[in-house]
């Protein structure tokens, strides 16, 4: 970590955690805590609750006349297709389709939304959003100004209503509530296929959000979960994660986000781009691949299939609920590797025999 | 934290004396603990000749992979294969349980000069 690292709101609380740190995206956040670790963090996500720290997120306010609109004619997906109060998973996509962030976008009303993109490329996203912007329209860059905490699990709810904040919204929608003196926002999303919350919330309540959630969490066996399960949780997802599965190189249309594509839309960044591709259909695609021999496959190790080099890995980890190396990988289309296609990783020289299969790993239990 | 009867290498692993003419390698509670849930090992082959520094096989966690090295010389003579189906015993027992290989060394001397408990303990300042 270097001195220049952000730091979250509740950096105490997860010094006194006992937790390991590391660099995420500028940000100096909790990769796991002392008596957790990676395996037991995610497996109580699964099976119970975890809380984890994402505050490292970013906070984008746009607003004015027009905002809503104006977002909708830069981002891919189509908010028309959501009402006052849901929040949506959206692209910002540069002229060429490749992919600046992938983010969320809560809207509150023809002139107020709010995204969340990803830490290290919250910057580029409002100063992409500000360039464009038009009269009346104004992109602050609140990052430091809220912290984001997310309770994820089957146990979530019991947690929440613990504490009488809402929880009956419907999957993707958000609610502002109150705790103690802080006025927080409620959002039923995650990014770890459970059913779970994201909470927004002042960073100068942060601390006592955190303290509250932790003490009426216990009965329900909720723990403080670092990024380092986040990342295996999501992995099994087959969510994508800017950097590994989308990035200005990276395309929808080859990472299989094309679904948040408003691909009627008359204009998003990058539209003719991605429409000409998605015609002509992209030279590679998204897979999952599931090893059948023993070995992890790792980011950016070679896909082989026999003699020839047919992809790239992604993302690669081991699978706590599967128990098994698992990965996403872009392959190249022209070979046709399909469902159920055997091929091999090259890992650090080792081939590990894997399965082309279609994420998600594990069956997600979001709603 | 740090057995004081076994010597260490500076790469967080250990080696003690066994019943027979070789010596027993491991890693130590730093290195486990440094690394994280331990998911996937690789040993070397009984009957292996190795050299000091070389790298022989791998601990993998969760995050992060890091190669096993040859603390002497000498040939492989037994490797903990229970290891392969319980990786993570290397967490629960580094100094016990989950040792990883036997090695007899070609010379003796190689092993007094390891580095000591003391010497290991200013290396991880623990």
């Amino acid at each position: 970590m270097t001195s220049q690292s952000r730091r979250s709101p509740l950096h105490d609380r997860h010094v006194a955690a006992g937790a390991k740190f590391a660099e995420f995206g500028g940000w100096d956040m909790p990769l796991e805590y002392a008596g957790g670790g990676v395996i037991a963090e995610h497996t109580a996500v699964r099976e119970a609750a975890g809380l984890f720290d994402v505050s490292h997120l970013g906070k984008v306010e746009v607003r004015g006349p027009g905002a809503a609109e104006f977002v909708n004619r830069c981002l891919t997906n189509d908010l028309g297709r959501i009402e006052p109060g849901k929040a949506q998973y959206t692209l910002c996509c540069d002229e060429s389709g490749g992919v600046v962030d992938d983010l969320i976008a809560y809207l509150y009303g023809d002139e107020r939304v709010f995204l969340i993109p990803n830490a290290a490329n919250t910057a580029e996203v409002a100063r992409r959003l500000s360039a464009a912007a038009p009269e009346g329209v104004t992109i602050e860059d609140e990052h430091e100004n809220y912290a984001v905490l997310a309770v994820q699990g089957p146990n979530s709810t019991e947690v929440l209503t613990a504490l009488g904040l809402p929880t009956d919204h419907e999957y993707m929608s958000f609610a502002e509530a109150k705790l103690g003196d802080a006025t927080l926002i409620v959002c039923r999303t995650g990014y770890t296929g459970e059913h779970g919350y994201e909470l927004v919330v002042p960073s100068a309540d942060a601390v006592a959000v955190w303290d509250a959630l932790v003490a009426a969490g216990e009965p329900f066996g909720l723990r403080p979960a670092g990024l380092g399960a986040r990342d295996t949780l999501r992995t099994e997802m087959g969510y994508p994660l800017h950097g590994h599965e989308l990035s200005l190189d990276i395309t929808p249309n080859e990472a299989r986000t094309g679904w948040a594509v408003g691909w009627k839309k008359p204009e998003f960044w990058g539209r003719a781009a991605l429409v000409a591709e998605k015609e002509a259909g992209p030279g590679r695609r998204l897979w999952g691949l599931e090893a059948t021999g023993r070995g992890i496959p790792r980011a950016d190790q070679v896909v082989m299939s026999g003699d020839d080099a047919v992809g790239i890995v992604t993302s690669g980890t081991f699978s706590p609920t599967r128990k098994v190396g698992i990965a996403l990988a872009l392959l190249d289309t022209s070979t046709g590797l399909d469902e159920g296609a055997e091929v091999e990783v090259d890992v650090r020289g080792r081939r590990v025999a894997m399965t082309v299969v279609k994420p998600p790993f594990v069956r997600p239990s979001v709603k | 934290m740090i057995p004081a009867e076994l010597r260490y290498t500076a790469e967080h692993e250990w080696v003690g004396d066994t019943d027979t003419a070789s010596v027993r390698v491991g890693i130590t509670h730093f290195a486990q603990n440094q690394l994280g849930d331990i998911v996937y090992v690789q040993l070397p082959e009984v009957g292996a000749a190795i050299t000091a520094g070389d790298a022989i096989g791998e601990v993998e966690s969760t995050k992060s992979v890091s190669d096993i090295f040859a603390p002497l010389a000498g040939t492989v003579t037994a490797v903990n294969t229970a290891l392969v189906d319980a990786p993570e015993t290397i967490n629960e027992s580094p100094y016990g349980d989950g040792w990883l290989f036997e090695i007899e060394p070609a010379d003796v001397a190689d092993v007094a000069a390891l580095l000591d408990a003391a010497g290991y303990e200013k290396l991880t300042g623990e």
